[in-house]
């Protein structure tokens, strides 16, 4: 489902920083990865490279079978819209739009006929449990619906892969198990590709393979709730 | 000072074309003010330095208006014992004919008394030096002798002997060079342009007959300037003028008052509106630094101390902002004070040559200390804000505080205050303070509700933008709902300037049309025959006789003979008109504004009576049957006003009078302009031609169609309102720095939600849909409010034009052709504006987007 060969990014400042550098990766369809790392190892220039918001330095990515070099900024919005849905740390909901409204975007993004949107917003929200919540601003709701809104947003066309950055990590401890629960149990029911990066090693073990990274280079692979990850202390929330 | 350096300094190098942006709105406002006051000063000052020079070192002028006096007013004043000299003048100015040499300023003088008040100092012909004219009795026994500046001489290559065309009233003749004036005082007078030549000459040349246009004077030492003034006011009568030199100036000042004050009203305009574009670039750099404020406030910053570091931003950024448009503002005057001084001198028929510009270090100062005050005052409420900035609520991420809470109702009850006092000066409006002080409180109580407007507009344009496109229509309504702050000083400016331009527009329109119905039935002659092509100019006159000259040519039915020249009544210059009345009631309608028609025209035909234009009643405060004091050289004439009349004839309003009695009362014959009807089947090409081939040849003369002078009307009121031009010029320049100020301000305020937008599909036209969708809302509801406020502002402008300006009173009637124009055009220049920041919120990075915070 996604295929990384000696991929590398480098970012071209006062300094040259090198956040990426020959990475290999193969994720297959259907998959449940953890991505860990202490600060500054590249695990979020990663997600975001997968996720076509940023393009790499060197070497190829693929999604599905598509290749992401050489894809023109509209290819990539759309490639985008149709295979991968975003979960941020910071949920980033639109703060003046309803939770439905929120969910609703994406679809009309891609120039759904409005009842359709209707139908597959309102499913969306069925299915993280906030139907209650349709008409309440980003605001108005806790931490774990905030995020609940945003997985839903995520889910709108039901994408073969989600990308999550830190979705627990401006969480509670409860709250952040209950969405990790959601994530696990929707990756169970829609069987789509999911990448976690985390920087909770309770996340990253409860998924079924964690990908370890230190300085822009992958240093373990291996499967999940197995050995500990050392990571750096301070880091962590 | 140290937080300006760690603090602001970092923030505007981070965000520099958002800090020139708001530098914009002070260098817009500074170049204006400078610009238009500077172009204006330099034709005043050209004025002044002409009037200066050429007076040498005259005390003493006196005069009779414009109308002259005979000859032997001077024999008068010459026999009064304090006097040491006193000379006769005649003062023109004529068209050279020469390209790019433009007019020639023809000083007229008595060559023997005249060398010991005014400075002649001759360049030496090298054929045995200047003989020629050291010997005055030589100059003037050559009729043909004329004296230009070494200037003129240079730039036209004329030496000694060399012959110089000229058409005079008796048609072309040669004037022979018989002295070059080396560069002094009196040769710099006119831009250089300036020719002396005996004062007898001058008044066969200039159609003057036996009269003078002035004596120039000087007391004998020991005797009092002040005592001969009053001595020879009494000897003289009321007719005449005694004044000192710089009095000539201030009439130019008097005369030129409205243009002056038309001017200042743009200049400070453009101030005023650049300082909501500062005000709203200040409130935004608050909102946006809170964070960097919450934290400054924790490590020990006191409000003052936060308040003092936006203060001191806004002194920095108005202390760059004036001088840059300080810069600007000179090279605009460079550009307009040509056209100014050519407009001044068409308009008023005053004559003056501004080439270069003066500027006046005192106005540079003043244009700097206004931009920083301007930018300060802008910047005092954004301030405030900052100082009052909840440290803990600033630090927490995402957090965004709500400042304007409760703001909103307080500013409404404010502004319906301030309604109802505006409202209350209406009431009081015979005193004039009241009725300007009541248009600033309608203005400000517009100001106050415009957020509150904005407001209900935005969510009354949601719906549609909804319709139009789902997502960025929604998405660019509620960036204006959501942040009103950021849209209500562009919305402001854009609401201010609008309005402006509906008030000026429809003042325009209501004048053209009034002027249209006066050329209609007043000016309806089919030939004009004047001396020069310009009917303002008063400087050449026929003689009478050439009337019955006229009448003979063949084509030629009634023949108005008409005299008009400028006058002191009650001390300022009024344009007076001498006519038969009879003869012109024939043919031209002047329908009343106050009085009976019939009754008038035989009062004023008998010479019992003037009748008065609407201007001058109003703008002198006089009423139907009220009697005027008229001096003239034989005494003076209280005649009643037996009727008012619209008359365009000059802005600072006109009197008119039967011919006869202007004839009997300042012995003057002459005649500015012939108004000629045609015979019943005559062809005005034909006729023209004949009067040409009759008279072409023998006087200087031009005839002008009855089309040519309509034409050259509008074009004078064209540009008379080209001013108004200037200000739409502003206006849309003012509109498209606000929106895209506040464009540049929205997207980076609301970079995470664009990135959002594209991280979850959103293609980049979809994104640009909304940046433009933003802009095209704040132009529409930037133009509702301004359509709306320029409705209240036309009914005030209307007003102070009729009491204060013009004199004129102008039926109020709502410009919607321009109203409809500005809407499109409006929402053209927005979309424009929203280009730029439309590319920068596709192209920026998604990651940092994201991240942003």
């Amino acid at each position: 489902m996604l295929e990384l060969a000696n991929v590398g990014k480098v970012f071209q400042g006062k300094r040259k920083v090198t956040a990426l550098e020959n990475v290999d990766l193969s994720i297959g369809r259907g998959e449940m990865v953890s991505i860990v790392g202490p600060s500054g190892s590249g695990k979020s220039t990663l997600l975001n490279l997968i996720g076509g918001l940023d393009t790499a330095t060197s070497g190829e990515i693929e999604i599905d079978g598509r290749r992401l070099s050489g894809l023109s900024d509209d290819e990539l919005t759309r490639l985008r819209r149709d295979k991968i849905g975003f979960i941020f740390q910071f949920f980033n909901l639109l703060p003046t739009l309803s939770c439905f409204e929120n969910v609703a975007i994406p679809l009309h993004l891609r120039g759904w006929p409005k009842k359709k949107i209707e139908e597959r917003a309102s499913e969306l929200l069925t299915l993280v449990g906030l139907a209650a919540r349709r008409e309440h601003l980003p605001d108005e709701l806790s931490g774990g619906e905030r995020q609940r809104c945003a997985i839903a947003r995520a889910l709108s066309v039901y994408p073969p892969v989600l990308l999550a950055d830190e979705p627990t990590g401006n969480l509670d401890t409860h709250t952040g198990a209950e969405i990790l629960a959601l994530i696990r149990d929707l990756h169970e029911r829609l069987g789509s590709t999911v990448l976690i990066v985390t920087h909770d090693i309770h996340v990253a073990e409860s998924c079924a393979r964690l990908v370890a990274l230190r300085d822009g280079r992958i240093e373990e692979d291996r499967a999940g709730r197995r050995a500990a990850i050392i990571h750096d202390p301070a880091e962590t929330h | 000072m140290i937080l300006l350096k760690l603090i602001s300094w970092p923030y505007v190098r981070q965000h520099l074309p958002r800090w020139l942006l708001t530098i914009a709105g002070i260098v817009l406002g500074v170049a204006v003010f400078v610009g238009i006051h500077t172009a204006n000063q330099s034709v005043v000052y050209a004025f002044h330095q002409t009037v200066d020079r050429i007076a040498g070192s005259t005390e003493l002028q006196i005069s009779a208006g414009e109308t002259g006096f005979d000859e032997n007013v001077l024999d008068r004043v010459q026999a009064v014992p304090e006097v040491r000299v006193a000379v006769p003048v005649i003062e023109a100015v004529v068209g050279t004919g020469v390209q790019g040499q433009g007019n020639l300023l023809i000083l007229g003088v008595d060559m023997t008394g005249d060398r010991s008040l005014r400075d002649y100092d001759l360049e030496s012909n090298g054929q045995g030096g200047d003989e020629g004219i050291d010997d005055p009795l030589v100059f003037l026994a050559q009729p043909d002798s004329l004296m230009v500046t070494d200037t003129y001489a240079r730039e036209n290559h004329l030496a000694i002997g060399a012959k110089v065309p000229m058409s005079t009233m008796d048609g072309r003749k040669l004037f022979t060079v018989r002295g070059v004036m080396k560069s002094g005082g009196l040769t710099s007078a006119f831009g250089g342009n300036l020719a002396v030549m005996d004062v007898y000459a001058a008044q066969k040349v200039f159609g003057r007959g036996r009269k003078f246009d002035r004596i120039d004077l000087a007391v004998k030492d020991g005797a009092s300037i002040a005592a001969v003034r009053t001595k020879l006011e009494a000897l003289l009568g009321p007719g005449f003028q005694v004044q000192e030199p710089s009095a000539r100036a201030q009439q130019f000042d008097t005369i030129a008052r409205v243009y002056t004050l038309t001017a200042n009203v743009t200049s400070v305009f453009a101030l005023f509106i650049g300082m909501f574009i500062i005000y709203n670039t200040f409130q935004i750099a608050v909102t946006q630094r809170r964070a960097e404020i919450g934290i400054l406030r924790a490590l020990g910053a006191t409000r003052g101390q936060i308040r003092t570091l936006f203060l001191g931003e806004s002194v920095v950024a108005g202390l760059f902002g004036s001088v840059l448009g300080l810069l600007a503002g000179i090279a605009i005057a460079r550009g307009m004070t040509g056209y100014i001084g050519s407009l001044l001198g068409e308009i008023y028929g005053i004559a003056q040559k501004a080439d270069e510009i003066s500027t006046n270090p005192m106005l540079m100062t003043f244009a700097v200390v206004l931009g920083v005050i301007t930018s300060v005052v802008a910047a005092l409420i954004p301030a405030q804000s900052a100082a009052r900035v909840d440290p803990v609520q600033a630090l927490q991420k995402g957090k965004y505080q709500q400042l304007s809470a409760g703001e909103n109702r307080a500013r409404r009850i404010a502004a319906l205050v301030v309604a109802i006092a505006a409202a209350s000066c209406l009431l009081l409006e015979r005193f004039r303070i009241f009725f300007y002080v009541g248009d600033a409180l309608a203005v400000l109580a517009a100001l106050l509700l415009t957020p509150t407007f904005a407001l209900w507009l935005a969510r009354a344009l949601r719906p549609l933008l909804r319709w139009m496109r789902p997502v960025e229509g929604t998405l660019a309504a509620d960036s204006l709902l959501q942040a009103p702050r950021r849209t209500s000083g562009a919305v402001a400016a854009l609401m201010l300037s609008l309005a402006l331009v509906v008030a000026l527009g429809g003042l325009t329109r209501a004048s053209y049309d009034s002027i249209f119905g006066w050329l209609k039935v007043a000016l309806n002659p089919d030939l004009f025959v004047s001396p020069s092509q310009s009917l303002t100019q008063r400087d050449f006159r026929f003689p009478e006789s050439m009337g019955a000259q006229l009448r003979a040519i063949p084509g030629v039915g009634d023949i108005q003979m008409v005299r008009d020249a400028r006058v002191l009544i009650q001390g300022q210059p009024t344009m007076f008109v001498a006519a038969d009345i009879t003869e012109l009631r024939k043919h031209a309608t002047l329908p009343p504004v106050a009085g009976d028609e019939k009754e008038m025209f035989r009062l004023t035909a008998q010479g019992k009576a003037v009748l008065a234009s609407d201007n001058f009643a109003t703008l002198r405060g006089f009423k139907l049957g009220d009697v005027v004091d008229i001096p003239s050289p034989s005494g003076v004439l209280h005649l009643p006003i037996a009727g008012i009349v619209t008359d365009y004839s000059d802005e600072q309003g006109s009197l008119l009078v039967d011919r006869s009695l202007y004839k009997r009362y300042w012995n003057d014959t002459t005649v500015n302009i012939f108004r000629i009807y045609l015979a019943r089947g005559a062809a005005e090409a034909e006729v023209k031609r004949r009067i040409l081939e009759q008279f072409g040849n023998q006087r200087r003369l031009f005839v002008l169609t009855n089309r040519d002078v309509r034409r050259y009307i509008l074009r004078l009121t064209d540009q008379w309102f080209g001013i108004t031009y200037v200000q739409i010029a502003v206006a849309v320049l003012v509109a498209i720095l606000g929106i895209v100020n506040t464009l540049t301000v929205s997207i980076t305020d609301r970079r995470r939600e664009l990135g959002v937008l594209q991280a979850v599909g959103g293609l980049r036209n979809q994104i640009r849909g909304t940046i433009w969708l933003e802009a095209l809302a704040v132009g529409t509801v930037g133009v509702i409010l301004g359509l709306a406020l320029g409705a209240l502002q036309l009914y005030y402008s209307l007003h102070i034009s009729a009491e204060d300006m013009a004199g004129l009173r102008l039926s109020y009637e709502y410009p919607y052709p321009i109203a409809l124009m500005l809407l499109p055009g409006i929402l053209a220049v927005a979309f424009l504006s929203a280009i730029a920041p439309a590319e920068t919120a596709v192209r920026g990075s998604l990651v940092e987007a994201l991240e942003y915070e």
